[in-house]
């Protein structure tokens, strides 16, 4: 929930605070947290002595979390669009 | 480029962890991730608070603009309530996964803090691989499908990492949706795992 609130801060900041020439800083900002978020992630799970145990089975399981959920999404985005975007493009021809 | 970066800070993490090397500046890190997450996700509202365009193309659309963030966020749901199912694991967890719609860093590091560091690997990795495969799969989706379907692969990241790509093989148009449902997916990620997590 803190992460929520921090993030609609960010938002009113961005809307009305923010100037548009810190774009480019701003989105270093977010480089270097994530990378640094991820060096921590990856050097908590290196610490952790069943994690290299566990490696194969995670990236099957990544494998299927990847590709599951990549399809059903391609496919429902795909029927929604074609019944109901695409008559918006033939209404709007007619 | 950054796909690159981030994979290189996943490896570095790992062989610092595995070392038993002791960084003070970078255990200083590790012990304050919380304040860096917080930095983050600051800096992700700033981005989204910058897409002053958006709100004008709501009210032209009009509500047919959730259409793609709604399949996008279904989509994922579905197929990682499936997958739980497959794995036998806990239906919250396989659903905050999927969760990540793509946004591999921010469901990576999340679900490690609210779950546990497999399961923010597993995140990790899928919503890596999500992205990666979205380059691939987009000139396809463009020639065989339609040109809103290009979106729906590349989930919370077509706002930014693939959008260039979506901008090459759809339309200006495609592109102004696709920066729309980026918005939306980055909007919704963290309150979907964080619902997920907590209906454990």
């Amino acid at each position: 929930m803190d992460v929520l609130i921090v993030m609609c801060f960010g938002i009113l900041a961005g809307r009305f605070l923010v100037p548009n020439r810190a774009k480019k800083e701003n989105e270093f900002i977010s480089l270097a947290c994530t990378f640094l978020l991820i060096l921590s992630m990856g050097a908590t799970l290196g610490k952790d002595q069943n994690f290299m145990s566990n490696l194969s089975s995670l990236g099957l399981s990544s494998l299927l979390f990847f590709f599951i959920p990549t399809v059903l999404s391609i496919l429902i985005v795909y029927v929604l669009t074609k019944k109901f975007m695409e008559k918006r493009d033939n209404s709007q021809e007619k | 480029m950054i796909v690159l970066v981030m994979i290189l800070a996943l490896i570095l993490g790992l062989f610092y962890g595995m070392s038993g090397a002791e960084l003070p500046p970078l255990n200083a890190i590790i012990e304050n991730k919380d304040i860096v997450l917080y930095v983050l996700m600051f800096s992700v509202g700033i981005s989204i608070g910058m897409q002053k365009g958006i709100f004008s193309k709501i009210k032209e659309y009009h509500v047919k603009i959730f259409i793609i963030p709604i399949g996008v966020i279904i989509g994922s749901i579905l197929g990682g309530f499936i997958c739980s199912l497959i794995l036998k694991m806990p239906i919250g967890y396989g659903t905050a996964i999927a969760s990540g719609l793509g946004w591999y860093s921010l469901a990576g590091v999340t679900l490690s803090e609210l779950a546990t560091a497999e399961i923010g690997s597993i995140a990790f990795m899928s919503n890596l691989m999500r992205e990666m495969f979205s380059f691939m799969i987009i000139p396809f989706l463009a020639i065989h499908f339609n040109h809103y379907t290009c979106i729906a692969p590349a989930g919370a990241t077509s706002e930014d990492t693939t959008l260039p790509i979506i901008l090459k093989y759809t339309n200006e148009e495609t592109v102004v949706l696709s920066v729309f449902n980026g918005v939306i997916c980055s909007f919704m990620v963290p309150i979907l795992i964080s619902f997920f997590i907590n209906i454990m």
